[in-house]
């Protein structure tokens, strides 16, 4: 009776659901997401560069932080994503097929924070070639042709 | 058990079943039900068993090496994980899951703050 009553207890408010898995959800990864947030990057540092200074002018002040903020958040969602693939997706074994890969994630997490400290168009380039390079070794170990693009 | 590094210690190999007072616990939201997926704490847990955590366990004191745990993934701020505690060390921890072979955990991302800390695992549901 007290099963039952739990049984239904059960189906009627489903449990939430707790990850015991090997690499989270199921292995779901994919460059994109770094490029995306390093594109945002790029924007905002161009924004910020072409922008005139009005120092003093409230609206002026209002948009040149908004893009400082967005560029500083962009940067550091690039540079999680670039450590979780770093960290969690690429193994061992890719090493043999990349054997640059730790000094081109650690370039590319260092790009992310050279474009957080500078307004640098330079950097933040080079941060997307460093993603771009990392697209082609991503899909290179699943054996995928996946073309490189950008959304901007 | 902060600032220890506990080594030598045997992963749990037991989680009891709920009793009534974790039922009523329940029913006043004192604890909360969650349902495993994945492999990573097999044989203790199978994929679809459901246990119940204690929330509030770890507001005032941190685990100790043994307990089991729910806690956030530290790099991806939507998923939950169910691992057992290693040790701690300057109030954070190091995690693991039971079943090496299949299970992400700090050998990958490192010891947990406390924050990361969403309770202890208790029981069995039901």
């Amino acid at each position: 009776m007290l099963n039952q009553a739990i049984s239904k207890l059960q189906a009627w408010f489903p449990a939430e659901e707790v990850h015991a898995h090997c690499d989270g959800p199921c292995g779901v990864y994919d460059p994109s997401s770094a490029r995306i947030a390093a594109e945002a990057v790029v924007s905002m540092t161009k924004k910020l560069l072409d922008l005139e200074a009005k120092p003093g002018d409230p609206a002026y002040e209002n948009t040149f932080s908004r893009y400082v903020a967005i560029k500083e958040e962009q940067a550091q969602i690039a540079k999680d994503e670039l450590l979780i693939l770093w960290t969690d997706y690429f193994k061992p074994q890719h090493l043999d097929q990349f054997p640059d890969l730790h000094d081109t994630f650690w370039k590319a997490a260092k790009l992310c924070s050279a474009c957080k400290v500078e307004v640098s168009s330079q950097h933040a380039n080079e941060l997307m070639e460093a993603i771009h390079k990392i697209h082609n070794m991503f899909w290179a170990t699943k054996s995928r042709d996946v073309s490189w693009y950008t959304a901007s | 058990m902060d600032n220890a590094l506990h080594s030598g210690l045997q992963p749990p190999n037991h989680l009891r079943s709920s009793g009534c007072k974790d039922m009523i616990l329940w029913l006043f939201k004192r604890r909360q039900r969650f349902r495993v997926v994945g492999d990573s704490m097999q044989p203790l847990l199978k994929p679809q068993e459901e246990v119940l955590i204690n929330p509030h366990a770890y507001r005032k004191r941190m685990p100790e090496p043994g307990d089991l745990v729910v806690i956030w993934h530290p790099k991806r701020s939507d998923l939950k994980l169910i691992k057992w505690v290693v040790y701690v060390e300057n109030s954070r921890c190091f995690v693991k899951g039971l079943n090496s072979m299949a299970s992400t955990d700090s050998r990958e991302f490192g010891l947990v703050s406390k924050g990361h800390l969403l309770g202890q695992v208790l029981c069995h549901f039901p």
